[in-house]
């Protein structure tokens, strides 16, 4: 490929194409508190919607009475399930194939569920007649533990007691969901069976929240006279939810808009339907006003989509000199009381079977099996890529715990067991095919900028002067190499409640050369307006500062699935990059045409076209758009428009390797970030900034996890972390700096070899502070401490090693 | 959650005793006690004002009364509701050692606390049970000391 002239690259610089570090247009309103959010809408005659909600975590509900609560002034009505049933919508499905209540019909299942919901003309007189509805109890035993679930005679969900079978295959027990399994288990066996080492280990990867800072909520409108429903919502898939909307209520998807404005942060928390969009859509129909409803942080915490919760119990085997032979994993999942996770329909289990992880094994065998338990319902949310954030913590635990039973250096053990860059595309032993990838040359990058050596050498004498009384603080340096798959999905196996999980861009130029382009996609944060734009600029020539992105709009914006599992850039990133080619195909012809040439006697020269061999005679895009609209142009329909719709062939591989030094007081738990260098590679980088960006947020979530947030539950099913005195919440005073690096090893499948980046930082991050404190205390042997690693369970880790003798 | 305690009081057993079962002096002594109503020797009504953290609320409740071994030992189980700020149920068993004109009394409890009041006060309940039924027993023991004296 030619260097680009001088005047080339001047042009492309004004293009703000992709690779540069474009400044995000949408920071202009959000940094002046002119957002627009769902608690931003206010309708004339808007009526405000709150939750009654179950203290208990297992009940039979005897009976409610609403008198007290309706006559609190300004109260409308109060629903419960009796007054949903007769529209069937007192349960609803959930996106696992299971089915959950809207408002509690019987029982109830865990603490916070939806009791009934009260609507009123302000949000103060609906809190009142909360507190004053009664509701009448009778409790039933609490389990909050899965392995518990599985031997107890008490049955959590009456409603399909006697169904020995569910959406994924039988059922074994009454609190049993389904078992998944993929890989050769035969084969597993041998291998560990036959081994020379082999490595056992419970892995927990515990239950926590994404914790947005918007919490969830919605406006419903039903317009009685045109037959139309309006509904403004925190949803991370609006098109899905418009769908699921006419299935659930019978309105035709025409006469239903859903519109998700700015969101202030998703993280999966925001891609199910909770009972509060269908109550506040229910009551609307019902009173003929519009009815809003937002949570406050509890509600949040208590009762919207949770994260991990699995209980991974591992085995792999090696030879003696480390080359890893086989890996086994036995995953118990707590989903809480209904399997609401938000997975593709044929994954239960999510991608949970990357857990072979950067490492070339061949034979692997995963077995999950989900639990009905006592707690809120959910599991895959929080950037977890459809549970790779589990997978991956789990295989990089597994890699030290076999480190330490080789007695041999973590780092030396992956290099030797990663795939090779000439084994890509790689079939896994689980089933998946990785697109591309260049592991040794990351991994050599990053412990070189880190000096890991220096660092061993620094440990060694820290445990010297540890044992000789000199300190009392402990270096752990914590390794992560991720490998992580996202950009769901192929429609030949992906889809979410039937719909198939490809994406779209719709692109329409302007006649003096400005551009807006719509995409089935919708920000929460992750910059799509400013970066949608570059890809467009630099494939269509017209400057990323002239192109509108618009997303979230079902009556404008094309199909799509929405914004999770860093699906964006690889599906619709595509999608856009195609439809962009298209412009450029028509324009191409537009242009021979004004320049009285051949089609093929023209080329792209970055921002125009020029006759091949003659440059001085060019057409830019901006005169090719005029001319759209302008002449009669024989065989060409007037206008500059293209739609993508895009099933891509395959997911996406991105890969990272992340570094944390860390000091670890073992008198008081105290933990501190000494450096954290975070090498991430997601193949063809469209905004270096934007990415940094990602990175800085997705590595302090990890920080959170493994540190010491999480959603915890005492024996009686109280949630005891459910407000942000409990619920760690990283501030400026916890997070360390980071060093960001990358290397590109771009997508071979995808159109600009772009890969996604949003949850790698999260997948990667928690393995690598979780190994840091485990690093710490090896050398006195600790293999396995549950996260999170707050200052009590340290100082507890420091105790039982006998430390603080 | 568990609280054990103990207290000398200024009074014989049997005055001590009595006095644990009058509902008049429970009602006084009792933090936050609005109404306190005996339906018969072992049942109690009571309706209780208490406040943990930021949760303030109004518990209606029903004690019952084991008297296992009077005047050496009884013992009380009870449940209340206070709405939409939770619940609590739990127990105490109570012994009273005779040491002539004093009396030690010593007890231990166990709640168990759910609702609004554990998620937002799990951390406090601990210190503000110990606070309330170390204030129980101080304003107990003064207004038993006073009939005594009288």
């Amino acid at each position: 490929m030619k260097d680009l002239t001088e005047d080339q690259i001047e042009r492309a610089a004004k293009l703000k194409g992709m690779g540069t570090s474009r400044k995000r247009v949408e920071d202009v309103r959000f940094t002046q508190g002119k957002g627009n959010y769902v608690d931003d809408i206010k309708l004339d005659g808007m009526l405000f919607g709150d939750f009654v909600r179950s203290p208990y975590a297992h009940a039979r509900v005897k009976s409610i009475n609403i008198e007290e609560a309706m006559k609190v002034p300004g109260v409308v009505a109060v629903l419960t399930a009796k007054d949903l049933e007769p529209l069937s919508l007192h349960w609803m499905p959930t996106l696992a194939g299971d089915k959950q209540m809207v408002l509690a019909d019987g029982k109830v299942l865990f603490q916070g569920q939806e009791v009934a919901f009260v609507v009123a003309s302000d949000r103060y007189a609906a809190a009142d007649a909360v507190e004053l509805v009664e509701v009448d109890y009778e409790e039933l035993p609490v389990i909050v533990n899965p392995f518990e679930a599985l031997k107890s005679d008490v049955v959590l969900r009456e409603d399909i007691k006697d169904e020995t079978s569910g959406a994924h295959g039988p059922r074994n027990h009454h609190n049993h969901i389904f078992t998944w399994t993929e890989g050769n288990e035969a084969a597993t066996e041998q291998a560990i069976d036959s081994a020379e080492v082999v490595a056992e280990e419970m892995v927990y990867y515990h239950r926590t929240h994404p914790c947005p800072l918007e919490t969830c909520g919605t406006v419903a409108s039903m317009d009685k006279v045109t037959g139309k429903l309006t509904v403004w919502g925190t949803f991370q898939a609006p098109h899905v939810v418009r769908t699921v909307a006419s299935l659930l209520s019978g309105i035709e998807e025409h006469n239903i808009r859903v519109i998700s404005p700015d969101i202030g942060g998703g993280f999966g928390n925001k891609v199910g339907v909770y009972p509060g969009y269908i109550c506040a859509i229910v009551a609307s129909i019902v009173t003929g006003k519009p009815v809003k409803w937002i949570e406050d942080r509890m509600d949040n915490l208590m009762a919207t989509a949770f994260a991990r919760d699995y209980w991974m119990k591992g085995r792999i085997s090696a030879t003696k000199d480390g080359k890893i032979t086989g890996l086994h994993c036995h995953v118990t999942a707590d989903h809480g009381a209904f399997d609401a996770c938000a997975d593709p329909t044929k994954f239960p289990a999510g991608f949970f079977h990357i857990c072979t992880g950067s490492y070339d094994i061949p034979a692997a065998f995963v077995k999950v099996d989900g639990v009905y338990t006592n707690k809120a319902p959910g599991g895959v949310a929080y950037r977890c890529s459809f549970r790779v954030t589990e997978a991956a913590y789990f295989i990089e635990r597994m890699i030290e715990v076999l480190a330490i039973e080789l007695n041999m250096d973590a780092a030396e053990l992956r290099r030797i067991n990663f795939i090779r860059a000439d084994q890509f595309p790689y079939q896994s032993a689980l089933g998946w095919e990785y697109d591309s990838g260049d592991y040794h040359t990351a991994w050599d990058k990053a412990l070189k900028a880190v000096d890991y050596e220096g660092l061993r050498k620094e440990q060694a004498q820290r445990i010297e002067d540890f044992k000789a009384g000199k300190t009392r603080k402990l270096l752990g340096i914590g390794l992560t190499h991720f490998t992580e798959i996202v950009g769901a999905g192929p429609v030949k196996n992906c889809d979410i409640l039937g719909m198939g999980m490809f994406d779209s861009c719709e692109i329409r130029i302007h006649p003096t050369g400005s551009a807006i382009a719509r995409l089935g996609t919708i920000s929460q944060g992750q910059a799509h307006a400013t970066t949608f734009a570059q890809i467009l600029a630099t494939e269509t020539g017209i400057p990323a500062d002239s192109i509108t992105i618009e997303e979230g709009d079902t009556d404008t914006a094309p199909y799509g699935l929405g914004t999770y599992g860093s699906r964006s850039t690889p599906v619709a990133g595509a999608a856009t990059a195609l439809a962009g080619r298209k412009i450029r195909a028509k324009a191409q012809m537009i242009a021979a045409y004004l320049l009285e040439v051949h089609d093929d006697d023209v080329e792209w020269d970055v921002d125009r076209f020029s006759v091949k061999g003659a440059p001085e005679r060019f057409k830019t895009m901006k005169e090719i758009a005029y001319a759209a609209y302008n002449q009669a142009i024989p065989g060409l329909e007037p206008g500059l428009e293209a739609v993508s719709y895009y099933d891509p062939p395959n997911m996406t591989y991105p890969f990272g390797a992340y570094i944390c030094v860390m000091e670890v007081d073992v008198d008081t738990g105290q933990w501190d970030i000494r450096q954290f260098y975070a090498l991430d590679d997601c193949g063809t980088r469209i905004n270096p900034m934007v990415i940094d960006g990602q990175v800085h947020g997705g590595v302090t979530e990890a920080l959170a996890i493994a540190m010491g947030q999480e959603i915890a539950y005492d024996d009686m099913g109280n949630v005891k972390t459910g407000t942000l005195m409990d619920f760690f919440l990283p501030t400026a005073w916890e997070v360390p700096n980071y060093t960001t690096d990358h290397t590109v090893t771009p997508s071979p499948h995808h159109p600009i070899g772009a890969k996604g980046v949003g949850e790698s930082p999260n997948v990667g991050g928690v393995p690598a502070f979780s190994n840091a404190v485990h690093d710490a205390f090896r050398a006195f042997g600790l293999r396995q401490s549950h996260m999170p690693h707050d200052h009590w369970r340290i100082w507890k880790i420091a105790s039982d090693l006998g430390l603080h003798a | 959650m568990d609280l054990t305690d103990e207290i000398v009081i200024n009074a014989p057993r049997d005055v001590v005793y009595a006095a644990l079962q009058d509902p008049e002096v429970l009602r006084q002594c009792i933090p936050g006690c609005e109404e306190l109503i005996k339906h018969s020797d072992t049942d109690l009504e009571a309706k209780v004002v208490l406040k943990v953290g930021p949760v303030k609320a109004r518990f209606s409740g029903k004690v019952t009364l084991s008297p296992d071994n009077p005047p050496e030992a009884f013992s009380l189980t009870g449940e209340g509701s206070g709405g939409a700020a939770g619940f609590a149920k739990g127990g105490a068993d109570v012994h009273l050692e005779d040491r002539g004109e004093e009396t030690l009394l010593r007890y231990t409890a166990k709640v168990d606390i759910g609702g609004k009041l554990a998620q937002l006060g799990s951390r406090l309940i601990q210190g503000t049970a110990k606070k309330l039924s170390a204030q129980f027993f101080a304003s107990f023991a003064e207004t038993v000391e006073e009939t005594e004296k009288a």
